[in-house]
């Protein structure tokens, strides 16, 4: 292994834990890496430091590198993972005033989990009609698993996210302040930052992630594609090192010691009580009312949670398309090869024992309940998978999923440079 | 202030500074080097200070000022937001000239080749702020004016299949050589003062209808 020394950054959100956990318990310097964190407060600045070379490797939203892949953005093709660090984690949270006019539109279905947006469909169509302005809904990033989540939920109640309701990108940390002033009316984000509202009175936290699509992935480590060709060693040996963290921050009996290592200074410097329940999945609100114990909140290694599904990068692909992000004419399977690359996964798992998927792809939706997944080098336990309309994922028919959408963009939403990037793309084909 | 649209007498300014003055947001937490800023564009621009302003209140000044330029801290957790205006097919993209002053900056400068509508600063002057925004706004035209050309390219080229696939239905059903398909094109384009590329357009589509009763093919995938 040539390079030891590493700079890695990752943004203040509790799932930064497998990496904080890394750094504080000893992991790196017992693999022969000399780790270096770095925080960053945008994921813009922590794209372009990574796309830069200022640091080697991140904590990233799965879908910006999904996009790099796809040639779109400012590092087109420049992004690759072998990693993913948790799966679920997100939450959708709306304004007090909000849930009340929610429950007083349509009080039927405000009782049943996961709690849908029909009466947010009620509340849109009453003010288009007395020409209110729109709903407003944050989320943290345009190609965020955040951003797809909201939208997925809103579309499933037959609201067009682009036309019904306004949609905005707000740091994390400006959220709760945001909704408390009546800035906005809902946002789509990780913790702490919907327990911190709802506990300070100002929301509730209407459905988790994990119940719009159970167990779909959240962030992955990212590094340059070029440093991953040069570096295959150490790479090798930061997934390692990685999958051994990951281990052990899932284990329930650790989980407070890890949010007390997240909450440091050094990693999301958030107090303790804000930081602990969104790592043991305690105590959680969903459905605007119930609290419960929602152990898989965030899940960090059971599942072969690390493991990168092409499928998962294939639904993302497929939500571009749906939003009118990327043209349907992209290469579907290339692009998620590029993105997603299991075989230096399984290697790290292979050298460290652990079971591993020995295919690539799944079929996403069909598990409502635990399951065994036996295609691969021992059984493995995996978690639901279903998304909340039930509706199945086939990553060999993307078509068809499309078209059975009700609510999706038709005109394309891609921004002047992206729309270029794809004409540069396709010029070699119809040359 | 400076209302938009407000017309300026030709001030005593230098040939190169713009009749109209500047629009500058500022988004910076640092007030040091917001007092450069508003020190070197002193007298050439009209610079809105947004430091405490955030997230919706941010974009709602955006689209107020409609500024020609932003400048911001790379690292202001603002960027998310500012960055998304770039995404929204709406918004019309602003040039924005970022500070880094941090290792690898050097690096970051290649920013704007990479396609990303910034310009970066390290060590901070006031002399240098104008020239550099000047730089940034003129690159980003440049850029601008490359994406037009390659969008109008990439239609062009669109065009030409339609009037090619025109042309050739021409040329099978109606039994005209190449020149004289074109022709028959180019005259319905002349006689009703519509496009190449929609007349082709229509011919494809009459030409289609007369077709699939004719031949009875149902398995027409073109």
């Amino acid at each position: 292994m040539t390079k030891t020394d590493l700079t890695i950054g990752f943004a203040r959100l509790s799932d930064c834990a497998t990496l904080a956990a890394a750094d504080a318990r000893g992991t790196f310097t017992k693999y022969g890496l000399n780790v270096s964190l770095k925080r960053f407060d945008s994921w813009a600045a922590l794209r372009d430091a990574l796309g830069h070379r200022i640091i080697d490797a991140a904590h990233m939203l799965a879908p910006m590198v999904v996009v790099s892949a796809a040639g779109l953005g400012p590092f087109p093709g420049a992004f690759t993972t072998s990693f993913t660090f948790n799966l679920n984690g997100n939450a959708i949270t709306v304004s007090t005033a909000l849930y009340d006019q929610m429950c007083a539109a349509a009080p039927d279905t405000m009782h049943r989990r996961p709690l849908s947006a029909a009466a947010l469909k009620r509340l849109v169509l009453q003010r288009q009609e007395t020409g209110a302005p729109p709903l407003v809904f944050a989320h943290v990033y345009p190609y965020s698993m955040h951003a797809y989540e909201l939208r997925y939920w809103l579309g499933a109640a037959g609201i067009d996210p682009h036309r019904d309701v306004q949609l905005i990108v707000l740091p994390p940390g400006q959220m709760v302040d945001s909704l408390a002033a009546g800035l906005i009316d809902g946002y789509c984000v990780g913790e702490p930052w919907n327990n911190a509202a709802v506990v300070a009175g100002y929301a509730r936290t209407l459905i988790t992630s994990g119940e719009i699509w159970s167990n779909g992935p959240e962030k992955v480590l990212a590094v340059r594609k070029d440093w991953a060709e040069s570096n295959p060693d150490t790479h090798l040996t930061l997934l390692k090192c990685l999958l051994e963290s990951s281990a052990w921050i899932d284990r329930p009996e650790n989980r407070v010691t890890a949010a007390q290592i997240v909450s440091g200074s050094a990693y999301v410097d958030a107090p303790f009580d804000e930081v602990v329940g969104s790592l043991t999945g305690r105590n959680r609100q969903t459905g605007g009312e119930t609290r419960i114990d929602l152990p898989d909140f965030n899940v960090f290694h059971r599942y072969a949670a690390n493991f990168p599904w092409r499928s998962h990068a294939k639904w993302i692909l497929s939500q571009m398309i749906r939003w009118g992000e990327a043209p349907r004419e992209i290469d579907i399977n290339a692009i998620s090869q590029a993105a997603f690359q299991p075989d230096l996964y399984r290697s790290a798992a292979r050298a460290l024992a652990i079971a591993c998927p020995s295919i690539d792809e799944k079929t996403e939706g069909t598990h409502e309940h635990a399951w065994v997944l036996t295609d691969a080098t021992h059984p493995i336990a995996f978690g639901p998978d279903r998304f909340m309309d039930g509706r199945i994922f086939d990553p060999a028919d993307i078509d068809a999923y499309l078209d059975g959408f009700g609510v999706r963009t038709q005109k394309p939403r891609m921004s002047e440079t992206d729309v270029v990037q794809v004409v540069r793309l396709s010029r070699p084909v119809s040359a | 202030m400076d209302e938009a649209g407000n017309t300026q007498p030709e001030a005593g300014t230098p040939s190169e500074v713009p009749a109209k003055p500047l629009r500058v947001l500022l988004i910076d937490d640092d007030a040091e080097r917001a007092r450069l800023v508003e020190e070197g564009l002193a007298g050439s621009a009209v610079v809105h200070q947004a430091s405490r302003v955030h997230g919706r209140v941010l974009l709602d000044l955006i689209a107020e000022i409609q500024p020609d330029v932003i400048i911001m801290d790379c690292g202001s957790p603002d960027r998310d937001t500012i960055e998304s205006l770039r995404s929204v097919v709406q918004h019309n993209p602003k040039p924005i000239v970022m500070f880094v002053e941090e290792e690898g900056s050097e690096r970051m400068a290649e920013a704007i080749e990479a396609g990303v509508s910034a310009y970066v600063i390290d060590g901070l002057k006031p002399k240098r702020v104008r020239p550099v925004i000047d730089i940034a706004i003129k690159r980003f035209q440049v850029m601008d004016g490359l994406r037009s050309e390659l969008r109008k390219t990439r239609d062009d080229l669109a065009a030409r299949k339609v009037i090619e696939r025109a042309k050739g239905l021409l040329m099978a059903r109606q039994g005209l050589n190449e020149e004289e398909a074109f022709a028959a094109i180019r005259t319905m384009s002349q006689q009703r003062g519509k496009p190449l590329r929609e007349i082709a357009e229509n011919v494809i589509a009459i030409l289609d209808l007369l077709n699939t009763p004719a031949t009875g093919r149902r398995d027409d995938k073109d």
